[in-house]
């Protein structure tokens, strides 16, 4: 029985999908605090919340990138 | 025959592609993140464009499960006609319940019927057929759904903003996951593609190579997938709104922080599966996943009437498809008169059940309810609009 396969089959479905929900989640509340109109905050934010996006984007293409045999040979 | 068997898989890769529109494109069309004829036009050119990406798959469809080659029984054309025509039955049968059912597990229920017929029992290789099939059945939706279920959790947990003095509840500004879930859906329709669109290239390979006009071990011919990418594409174009409505509003109402979660579950998943080996069904992951979200966030409710409904034909795919597989090889194995008795049969029971729809016609426009949608959105203005005025109020009131 192939129990260590469906392990890692588990486990990397479970990383993949974390990574890019926590990143965009990030995203998504950074864009929603920079958005407040009068709370005072850095001004970093909004850089931060695109810097979200763009690695959840990355990691999205990271992902593809592995699994195109194009590529990955 | 061998011709006959090509047109009959390039239907089923058409059939296959209408079914499954509804695990890329349900969750999306539900949360009115993108229109529903927009949807299905992105999911069939992802569809297209993720079959040429990768063949993998296709090298190793059906592999095992009939024991083929030199040492064991010789498959023949008319067995994977028979299995082809219990699998695009049965596809059509759900299609018309709406029931969001597994078109693999048709194909290998009409093939595995089929060979038990036109063979005999001990043509099935019982414990690859544990392994390859029942197995992943049960855990791809629970995986999927477990995944779901944090992913929804993580997602809701991260956006939750309370006022830091107060305690009282910030507006969410939750619609950004709308747009996410564009790129989300898309990665399921192109993992789609890369998955399903491969088995049926895989067949027709099969049968090139039982009719001996390819190379026993080589890799599915261009044209092969390019037909195949093709049909699939076409398939998901016409669009199973049936499903569709199951899936996007049937088992729980998904919201888009909910429907982003599950999409990113359902493409790693599939993705993961079909690369290191452990196939999932895509339909069962996306189920699971739907599911999981509905656990995860708080008020939500899961219909569980519905929910077993699904499983229970999931239950009966491999049995029925493999029933009407066996049928047609029984009437195929009689000569020639039977191949065209159970292909005359076949066109005219899709024919029914084709207009037997038109009766309760389930299109894009009413696919999922759109006043739905429509609350959803001014719902969320509302709110906006409260939380900016209340970001307007001097510093002093709070």
């Amino acid at each position: 029985m192939k129990w260590l396969e469906l392990v890692q089959v588990a486990g990397a479905t479970l990383v993949a999908a974390v990574t890019v929900v926590v990143l965009y989640a990030l995203g998504v509340r950074l864009t929603a605090i920079a958005g407040d109109v009068s709370e005072r905050k850095p001004a970093w934010v909004r850089p931060l919340a695109y810097v979200c996006f763009g690695l959840c984007g990355l990691a999205v293409l990271f992902g593809l990138y592995l699994i195109i045999p194009y590529f990955s040979k | 025959m061998v011709a006959l068997v090509i047109a009959l898989a390039l239907f089923f890769d058409f059939t296959n592609g209408f079914h499954d529109t509804a695990n890329a494109m349900a969750t999306p069309i539900a949360t009115g993140a993108i229109k529903p004829k927009t949807a299905v036009a992105l999911a069939a050119v992802l569809n297209l464009v993720g079959a040429f990406l990768s063949t993998e798959v296709a090298k190793t469809v059906s592999g095992g499960i009939i024991k083929e080659g030199s040492d064991g029984i010789q498959i023949t054309p008319e067995i994977i006609f028979a299995g082809l025509m219990g699998a695009i039955l049965w596809n059509m049968i759900t299609w018309l319940k709406g029931l969001p059912s597994s078109s693999s597990h048709a194909l290998f229920g009409g093939l595995i019927g089929a060979a038990i017929a036109g063979i005999g029992i001990h043509s099935v290789n019982f414990e690859s057929l544990m392994q390859k099939v029942i197995l992943p059945a049960i855990f791809a939706p629970i995986i999927a759904g477990g995944v779901a279920y944090l992913c929804t959790k993580l997602a809701y947990a991260l956006t939750s903003r309370h006022d830091a003095e107060t305690g009282s509840k910030l507006t969410q500004k939750r619609g950004g996951f709308r747009t996410g879930q564009i790129f989300t859906s898309s990665l399921v329709a192109l993992a789609h593609g890369t998955n399903d669109a491969q088995k049926t290239m895989g067949i027709i390979t099969l049968v090139l190579i039982a009719a001996g006009t390819q190379q026993p071990g080589s890799g599915p011919q261009f044209w092969v997938i390019a037909t195949c990418a093709l049909a699939i594409a076409l398939g998901t174009y016409s669009g199973g709104w049936r499903i569709i409505r199951t899936m996007g509003s049937g088992l729980t109402d998904v919201k888009p922080a909910q429907g982003f979660a599950a999409e990113s579950s359902t493409a790693s998943a599939i993705l993961a599966s079909s690369h290191l080996g452990f196939a999932l069904s895509t339909t069962q992951v996306a189920s699971g996943s739907v599911i999981g979200s509905g656990m995860g966030r708080r008020g939500t409710t899961v219909r569980w009437g519905t929910a077993g409904k699904i499983a229970l034909g999931w239950l009966f795919t491999l049995p029925a498809a493999g029933i009407v597989g066996a049928l047609t090889a029984l009437l195929v194995k009689t000569g020639v008169g039977g191949v065209v008795i159970a292909a005359v049969a076949g066109t005219a029971a899709v024919t029914y059940m084709f207009l037997h729809s038109k009766k309760s016609h389930v299109g894009h426009h009413n696919a999922v309810e759109v006043e739905e949608a429509g609350a959803a959105v001014r719902f969320r203005k509302k709110k906006a609009l409260a939380v900016s005025r209340a970001n307007d109020k001097p510093k002093g009131d709070l």
